[in-house]
């Protein structure tokens, strides 16, 4: 399958004219979107790697974060203490999250369902008590990093970070034999060893691969935030929102992830502005869990399609003879 | 050779507790196949709703107790078909949407929390608050001492409902096989809702001496979610001699982190020892969870 074929002409023009848009967007908006943007964009990156994870391959992790936050801690060290440039040290962030996510996937990856979600959670938890009690981290006091003021440099990071990973989610899961692998394993993994899949294998590399997205992400978000803490990119907050923006919008979907990041952070930012720094946001977070799950546990994707459907069902009903191709 | 004597049999007091904690949550993850994330955020109701009583009715929170239990049971008895819902719902994993449920409700049950509350810390002072006991030269706070007794005699009271009663051997024939159980004429989503009800009531009940040994805060939850997966995984799911040693180990473990390499290591070794048994022992230390 081409991506040719599988776009329509009208769907390259809008997605080419959306680049256009978001390309132009720092030179329009003032710096207060333009941060908003920024966050939404490092958002939909980090919800789109934790639906390879959770949505392709059905692994629900509640320890995401920790490759966000190992990512973050590695990038800041090393620009701290080795003083390297920004890009190398995202890069090697990168490489060395997917490093560890790999060791640390093998034996975890034996587990699956609820044991799997405990493990991951437990093990986030431990990374980060482990951060807290490391001389080389700050521990408590956190890492302060170089700053670096430039509000377009980091919209440009962080879009291209979200483009990567939409890019991978898009090649690799949704127009591939690796995607078909991967989902595979998440509808009947017994199955799929059966049939001679390397389903190890395969759950390996999409772990590998999610947190490396989240790694780099990390580094990237260190570098703009300029102080990362323990509680601030190891804190359970960060896989907590992962998970509600991606079943907010559609967990297996393509766009679902994205839809979720948008509508969860401009939420969350209105909020902030409107009530400042307010532990409310997790009534909101915790119910809006709570009512996606009980009515909408396809997320908002679903509400797209029963929408969709409703006007081919219109339009059926206005043109009986009409051929359902056309429509 | 005195400090030593001390932490061992703090350990094994504050593990008393765990273990009523964990029989609950792990009778419930049988029969429901839901493990609650939540588990920590009904101690933290339980002690609040402590809390908050003793503050206008000045009764002693020792005596709140069965109140206590009786009302979170009603909760339970009352919420369970929301959950029952999540798991019946026609998604491909439903098991994993219901694993993300109870952690969307931890999250709302302390947000609400931190929101109404605050971030204080707050004591819970009961009547044997200041007492001590002297045992050989080891001194045995007397509630440390009534909540280990306390959990031994709910915990066997619960064996006993469990093995000796009608009810409570339906409630194992549904955690052995929910199925099969339906055939014999065992209704159950009647026994789902008992069951969540009793897990609901024990839990809250056991963060009332929870919140008089330590404290009562909106964020303890975490740490107490923390311990209830801590002694179910170590224990085996669903094991009852399992998860006392567990229990046992986890007070253990804590105490004696705490005084001989520091506080701020006691998490950092017990989610690297729950991930180590996770991964190599599954089925528990004892090796008879499901």
């Amino acid at each position: 399958m081409s991506i040719s074929k599988s776009f329509s002409p009208v769907k390259l023009i809008i997605l080419f004219l959306s680049m256009v848009v978001l390309c132009c967007l720092p030179f329009v908006v003032s710096s207060f979107v333009l941060r908003i943007a920024t966050g939404i964009m490092m958002w939909i990156g980090l919800a789109l790697s934790w639906n390879m994870l959770g949505g392709y391959m059905g692994y629900i992790s509640f320890g995401h974060g920790a490759s966000f936050g190992l990512g973050a801690y590695i990038a800041g060290m090393l620009m701290t203490q080795l003083h390297l440039p920004f890009f190398v040290s995202l890069l090697i962030a990168g490489i060395l999250t997917y490093i560890f996510a790999a060791l640390v996937g093998y034996p975890t990856l034996r587990l699956s369902g609820s044991y799997f979600a405990i493990g991951t959670w437990a093990f986030a938890e431990m990374m980060r008590q482990l951060v807290l009690v490391l001389t080389i981290t700050g521990g408590p006091e956190g890492l302060r990093l170089p700053p670096m003021l430039n509000d377009n440099f980091f919209y440009f990071v962080m879009f291209g970070l979200a483009l990567l990973v939409f890019m991978v989610a898009y090649l690799f899961f949704e127009h591939s034999d690796f995607g078909l692998k991967v989902k595979a394993v998440r509808e009947e993994e017994t199955a799929a060893r059966t049939l001679g899949l390397n389903t190890t294998w395969v759950k390996n590399q999409v772990f590998a691969l999610s947190s490396m997205f989240a790694g780099i992400i990390g580094g990237a978000f260190a570098y703009w935030i300029t102080f990362i803490h323990p509680d601030s990119v190891l804190g359970p907050l960060i896989a907590d929102q992962m998970v509600i923006m991606v079943l907010l919008g559609g967990i297996g979907t393509l766009f679902g992830p994205v839809i979720g990041a948008i509508v969860l952070y401009v939420g969350n930012q209105y909020m902030l502005v409107m009530w400042g720094q307010s532990s409310a946001y997790l009534i909101i977070l915790g119910l809006a869990i709570c009512l996606v799950i009980l009515f909408l546990p396809e997320g908002l994707m679903s509400l797209l399609r029963i929408l969709r459907g409703r006007r081919r069902g219109i339009i059926k009903r206005l043109l009986p003879g009409m051929k359902k191709s056309n429509i | 050779m005195g400090l030593f004597m001390q932490t061992t049999v703090n350990g094994i007091l504050i593990g008393g507790i765990f273990i009523t904690i964990a029989v609950g949550f792990s009778i419930s993850y049988g029969v429901m196949h839901i493990v609650d994330f939540a588990v920590g955020e009904w101690i933290m109701l339980g002690a609040f709703t402590a809390f908050w009583l003793n503050q206008y009715t000045k009764i002693d929170p020792l005596l709140l107790i069965p109140f206590i239990a009786l009302f979170f049971a009603l909760v339970g008895y009352l919420f369970q078909p929301i959950i029952q819902k999540v798991v019946n719902i026609k998604h491909r994993s439903a098991a994993m949407m219901a694993l993300a449920f109870t952690f969307g409700l931890s999250t709302l049950l302390r947000g609400s929390a931190l929101t109404l509350w605050g971030f204080n810390n707050r004591n819970l002072v009961t009547m044997l608050s200041e007492m001590n006991v002297n045992l050989f030269g080891i001194t045995v706070p007397a509630i440390r001492a009534a909540a280990t007794v306390f959990s031994i005699f709910v915990t066997a009271a619960f064996a006993f409902f469990l093995y000796r009663t009608k009810t409570g051997i339906t409630i194992r024939a549904a955690a052995e096989d929910k199925t099969v159980a339906g055939l014999m004429g065992i209704d159950g989503h009647r026994i789902s809702r008992l069951v969540y009800a009793i897990y609901v009531g024990l839990t809250a009940m056991s963060g009332v001496f929870i919140g008089s040994i330590f404290s009562v805060f909106p964020d303890m939850g975490l740490r107490y979610t923390a311990f209830a997966f801590f002694v179910v995984v170590a224990g085996g799911m669903g094991s009852f001699s399992g998860a006392i040693v567990a229990g046992l180990l986890l007070g253990l473990i804590s105490s004696f982190v705490s005084v001989y390499v520091g506080g701020a290591y006691v998490f950092l070794i017990l989610f690297f020892i729950l991930y180590l048994i996770l991964v190599f022992l599954p089925k528990g230390i004892l090796g008879k969870g499901w």
